[in-house]
């Protein structure tokens, strides 16, 4: 097996093995909201529970799959060794040293802030450099992936790079600009103030950084699923990609679109601007291109891949595509799920109608949709992809990782959509119990009910995903490993150094920070407001 | 390495393209809207734009509300970080001014007579700081202790407050300790959603990420705790920032009352 092999494998299995305790957990923090009595609750267990929980899920699962998969595109779609395996491993060592730094302070309950914060809630200091190293874990693997594609350019000069490794650098060189806003808010504001350093801290300055990061982080998480649609499934599905330049564009625009736009999480907050809000809304609007542009492009691959197979008139291509893949059948799942997802994301960057679902629980709903089943959907259907060549066994039974993927598309539908019903009727975020003799709150019982029994088919469908992958250990060998990208319909022979490289798309970042994060964060350096009283939750005073 | 004409016009077009997004973004955003929401606030153009920008205070959108409202306080206490800080220093004027507090709150904290007095000794000094201050602010009543806060400045107090918070709480004997009942446990713990009782542990509990004013519980007279709680049900003890204790008393019953009294009273600690 070749170093970027095993590294995948390990980064995967370190991933989705936090994702199966986190599950549990949800289930649990479901059960808690719920009519139902349930076991272990009190004050501090639920909120360290919920901390854990996002901590795994949007942390350590994400990052961790990120990791594995780019270091497997690197060195699959460039066809060369990976540089530097060890510090790939000194990466994948720092970020689990720092994973189970973060647990162990959670489950010890000094760190139940939630994972994006909230100052001035402050916990032990151990949760935050927890965190830090998970990143600085990950800066390895971007600074890793940049080389990669520089050496490979270099042996191989004017030709374009593979569209998988494009894309995989596109997200390392956002992650790098992504996570410069929430390591600045740890290293200057709360690791000084979880350390005693600092007394105060102020709030609205820790709230714009972190959302410099908060949006960005988003498409750090789906764009492993990008990936897939543009360099696999076409593949997949027996076709050809439509078009290798729309995927390029579509990379590039992620990059930029997804950094000078995170106010649209601060709309309800008094401390930003009306019109840097409104700015920054604009910018996030143009994030719809290039999700209509991947739409189209994989619609139109697929309808490729659908002729092919003999489909005919306006919708027989459809029916005609290999549903039974379980790559092909993800992609269908999870665009439906982008659908739902994408139009609940239309409410909440909307002012008005931010107003009405902030805080409640229409959020908690909308994020789950979109990232645990768009995207969490898609890094199965990508594990499921890469198990063959990584364990070189070819997987057992196509009808189980079939029946895991819908349980967790049917999962999703029924603990989301009430979810975002409930969020409608008003029901509270960030709150462990809610009072169910008040007649208003009794009737969303039901609801939360219907909800919790999504969260269980989840919980099914999870373990599932966990003994599928173990099940190749039993798959028999295959020593052929399947071409898993897809070539386009016309293959690029020279693309423009714009779309080769990140030059360009780089400075035109850094004028958009500038001018979109530039006052909103220069502002509390000349007014200079009081800050708020550090609030430790790990000890009292 | 991008001498090719062929980049060239990447470069140019793929500005253009992104700055003149901005820059409809920012005339739109900066000045159109300003200007015509502020037309409908009864806002000059300026004072409109300014507000947007935040370079003003008040909506862009709306008239500066004006209030004419006094508010009463419930507390005039006000928390900084100089204070807290202070809080956390004993100093040689605390042990003389608590020379006049030994009668009944014992020489180190531990009172004299826990039915009548409270243990002062290993109490949060925050806790101790607001509850001087209110008492000489009149907003916690007391025929006892008014007179004796009145006098005291803020330094005294603060140094007062510091100084009793040093001390190690009363240890008491786990004789003294009966297994509390299944509800109460629950109370103290989980609280009651069906009265919207929040548990007590999440504001009164060791690491809890309550209000920082909380006192401690554990170890302090049963009478006491009763006496207050009761205190706070019918409203004669009104010092409480949001209501957030007369709130939690007021659907407690005599029992629980007794119950609660009666579980802080011991070493239980969570
Ligand atoms: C004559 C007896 C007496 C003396 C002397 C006395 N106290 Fe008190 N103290 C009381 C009583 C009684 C209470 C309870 C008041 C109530 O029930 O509201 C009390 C309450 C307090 C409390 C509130 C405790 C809590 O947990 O809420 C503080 C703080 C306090 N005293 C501080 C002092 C300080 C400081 C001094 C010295 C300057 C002092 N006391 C002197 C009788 C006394
Ligand atoms: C929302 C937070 C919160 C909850 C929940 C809460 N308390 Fe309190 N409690 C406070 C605060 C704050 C104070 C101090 C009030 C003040 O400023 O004078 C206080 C004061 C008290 C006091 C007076 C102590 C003294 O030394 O004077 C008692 C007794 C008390 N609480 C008991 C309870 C009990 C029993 C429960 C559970 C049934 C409970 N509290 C739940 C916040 C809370
Ligand atoms: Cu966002």
């Amino acid at each position: 097996m070749t170093h970027a092999r095993r590294l995948a494998l390990a980064h995967f299995w370190i991933g989705f093995i936090a994702f199966a305790i986190a599950l549990v957990l949800g289930v649990w923090q479901m059960w808690v909201r719920s009519p139902l009595p349930a076991p272990f609750l009190t004050a501090s267990t639920y909120f360290s529970s919920v901390t854990a929980h996002g901590t795994a899920m949007a942390y350590v699962l994400t990052t961790f799959t990120v990791m594995g998969f780019g270091y497997y595109v690197a060195e699959t779609a460039l066809a060369r060794a990976l540089p530097a395996p060890r510090w790939a491993w000194t990466g994948f060592w720092l970020a689990l040293a720092g994973t189970l730094m973060a647990v162990v302070t959670i489950f010890s309950g000094r760190a139940a802030v939630l994972f994006t914060f909230y100052p001035p809630l402050i916990a032990s200091v151990f949760y935050y450099i927890g965190l830090v190293l998970v990143v600085a874990g990950s800066w390895i693997w971007c600074v890793l992936m940049i080389v990669a594609m520089g050496q490979w350019k270099g042996a191989n000069p004017g030709r374009p790079v593979p569209l998988a490794m494009f894309a995989t650098v596109a997200n390392a060189v956002m992650w790098l600009w992504t996570t410069v806003g929430v390591t600045l808010e740890l290293l200057f504001q709360v690791i000084p103030a979880a350390l005693g350093l600092k007394a105060q801290i102020d709030v609205g300055l820790s709230r714009t950084l972190f959302s410099w990061t908060l949006h960005a982080v988003v498409y750090f998480w789906l764009i492993p699923s990008y990936i897939a649609f543009y360099t696999m499934v076409p593949q997949a599905a027996g076709g050809r990609l439509y078009s290798d330049t729309m995927g390029r564009l579509t990379f590039v625009l992620f990059l930029i679109y997804s950094l000078p736009v995170g106010l649209h999480h601060l709309l309800m907050d008094p401390h930003q601007s009306n019109a840097f809000k409104f700015l920054q809304v604009a910018l996030t609007a143009l994030v719809s291109v290039p999700t209509l542009l991947t739409v189209f492009t994989i619609g139109a691959s697929l309808e490729i891949a659908g002729r092919l197979r003999g489909g005919r008139g306006l919708f027989g291509w459809i029916g005609a595509l290999p549903w039974e893949r379980p790559l092909v059948l993800a992609t269908g799942l999870a665009f439906l799920m982008l659908a739902f997802g994408g139009f609940g994301g239309l409410v909440n960057m909307s002012y008005g109608m931010n107003a009405m679902v902030h805080n409640t629980s229409w959020v908690t709903a909308h994020f789950h949709l979109i990232f645990g089943g768009t995207v969490v959907i898609m890094y199965f259907a990508i594990a499921y992809t890469l198990w063959p060549s990584l364990t070189g066994r070819a997987a057992p039974s196509l009808a189980a990782q079939r029946l895991q993927l819908w349980l967790w598309f049917i999962g999703m539908l029924v603990m989301t959509l009430p979810w975002h019903y409930l969020g409608l009727l008003g029901q509270w975020r960030r709150v462990a119990t809610f009072n169910y003799a008040d007649p208003i709150i009794a009737a969303w019982g039901p609801w939360v009910i219907v909800s919790l029994v999504g969260g269980l088919i989840l919980l099914v469908s999870g373990l599932l995903f966990v003994r599928n992958l173990l099940q190749f250990a039993i798959g028999r060998a295959s020593h052929v490993p399947a071409e898993v990208y897809a070539t386009a319909v016309h293959p690029p022979l020279r693309v423009p150094a714009a779309l080769n490289g990140f030059r360009l798309w780089n400075v035109l970042v850094l004028v958009l920070m500038l001018l979109a994060y530039g006052y909103p964060l220069a502002q509390f350096f000349i007014i200079d407001p009081p800050g708020a009283l550090v609030h430790r939750v790990d000890q009292r005073r | 390495m991008s001498t090719d004409p062929l980049d060239r016009p990447w470069r140019l077009w793929a500005s253009v393209a992104i700055l003149s997004v901005f820059v409809f973004s920012v005339l739109f955003g900066f000045v159109l809207l300003p200007i015509i929401q502020g037309r409908g606030a009864g806002l000059d153009a300026f004072e409109s734009i300014c507000r947007a920008l935040g370079l003003r205070p008040g909506s862009p959108a709306a008239p500066q509300p004006a209030s004419e409202a006094k508010a009463q306080p419930t507390t005039r206490v006000a928390w900084s970080a100089e204070l807290m800080q202070a809080l956390d220093r004993p100093s040689a004027i605390g042990a003389q001014l608590a020379a006049a507090c030994t009668a009944c709150h014992g020489k180190d904290g531990r009172s004299v007579d826990p039915k009548l007095y409270p243990d002062l000794a290993g109490q949060s000094a925050v806790a101790l700081y607001k509850q001087l201050n209110d008492f000489k602010s009149g907003s916690r009543l007391s025929a006892v202790m008014a007179p004796l806060a009145q006098p005291l400045s803020e330094e005294q107090i603060v140094a007062v407050s510091a100084h009793f918070a040093a001390f190690p709480v009363r240890s008491l004997p786990p004789a003294q300790m009966p297994a509390p009942s299944e509800a109460i446990e629950r109370l103290v713990a989980r609280g009651d959603p069906t009265r919207a009782i929040a548990a007590c542990n999440a504001c009164h509990g060791e690491q809890s990420g309550g209000p920082p004013e909380a006192p401690r519980l554990t170890h302090q007279g049963a009478q006491y705790l009763s006496a207050q709680l009761r205190a706070f049900k019918s409203g004669e003890r009104r010092n409480d920032i949001y209501s957030r204790m007369r709130n939690v008393a007021a659907v407690l019953s005599d029992s629980e009352i007794e119950g609660l009294a009666g579980f802080y009273s011991t070493t239980f600690t969570y």
